[in-house]
């Protein structure tokens, strides 16, 4: 289930700022609180295709003292497009949660 | 003796030989997240710490099986949009040298494979775009239908002893350039298509 929302998921971690994929990993582990423990790898085919479709862009940057890395940001695109998903999701979600106990009827 | 981590970056860079840019700049990128994902173990250093990061990344091969099924369709939108220039530009040509040039004599059968052929890759192509848009057999029937379309189409208006007009040699030159290219375009995503199946049949 989660496969079918990485990319907004992978979108809203680097809704903060710009981060490496170790750091987006990072985010999305505790942000979920350790729900979603997804193999580490999987990010990167996301990062790739929302790169592909100009919702992230990418530089290699190298601290002072540290390695090199590619540093993924959110364009103005990915910012639109991460909007539009949390808002269907949104909906989604109440509906799911009136059909499954949520005790709310949809639409409000 | 190379480290777990160095294994693990080989083995992937060989499973996305398909493309050697992504290659190249993925397994730079998976082996600064494999080393910082080892460091921030609390047994490293050791070969264990970097045994766990690499386990905690997954398969090597599902992550290219990935990598393979995303480009596959931006690699069937290339090869579709190339078809469509291609049969265009045949279009404009076959018109050009019905008006420029008279049909030679060389032939009989050359007006009648031109424009059969030409029917038949219309036809395919609207039913493999429609649906089979990655049937490799598709693109290839309508690569072969164009090949014979135009080469008929070259024979039938004698069109290098007539002396052409430029127009028509120019769109004759636009043919053989669009179906040089959109032969290495399929060929290309049947090496992919193969590929990512074999990928695919490991991974699971």
């Amino acid at each position: 289930m989660l496969k079918g929302h990485l990319d907004a998921i992978v979108l809203a971690a680097l809704e903060a700022g710009p981060a490496h994929g170790y750091a987006i990993i990072e985010t999305i582990k505790s942000r979920s609180g350790n729900t979603f423990d997804l193999p580490e790898g999987t990010v990167y085919p996301a990062l790739h295709r929302l790169e592909h479709a100009g919702f992230l862009s990418s530089t290699w940057t190298t601290p002072a003292n540290g390695r090199r890395r590619r540093v993924y940001s959110l364009t103005k695109t990915g910012s639109a497009a991460l909007a539009a998903r949390r808002k269907a999701w949104s909906r989604f979600s109440q509906a799911v949660d009136s059909f499954l106990g949520g005790g709310r009827t949809w639409p409000a | 003796m190379a480290g777990v981590i160095e294994d693990y970056v080989a083995a992937l860079r060989r499973q996305l030989d398909f493309d050697p840019t992504l290659a190249q700049r993925l397994t730079s990128e998976v082996e600064d997240h494999l080393r910082d994902a080892a460091e921030s173990d609390p047994a490293w250093p050791s070969s264990e710490a970097e045994r766990r990061a690499v386990q905690r990344f997954g398969l090597s091969r599902q992550i290219a099986a990935q990598f393979a099924a995303d480009a596959i369709d931006r690699q069937v939108r290339r090869t579709w949009l190339t078809l469509l220039a291609t049969v265009i530009v045949t279009f404009i040509a076959m018109r050009l040298r019905v008006i420029w040039l008279d049909d030679g004599a060389v032939s009989a059968l050359a007006p009648l494979i031109d424009r059969c052929a030409f029917i038949v890759v219309i036809a395919v192509g609207v039913i493999g775009w429609f649906s089979f848009r990655r049937s490799f057999l598709a693109l290839a029937l309508c690569l072969a239908g164009l090949a014979a379309s135009i080469g008929a189409g070259f024979v039938r208006a004698d069109l290098f002893a007539q002396g052409a007009p430029l127009p028509v040699l120019l769109t004759a030159a636009g043919e053989m350039v669009l179906i040089g290219l959109l032969s290495f375009r399929i060929v290309g995503l049947g090496r992919r298509l193969k590929r990512t199946a074999v990928l695919r049949g490991v991974a699971r």
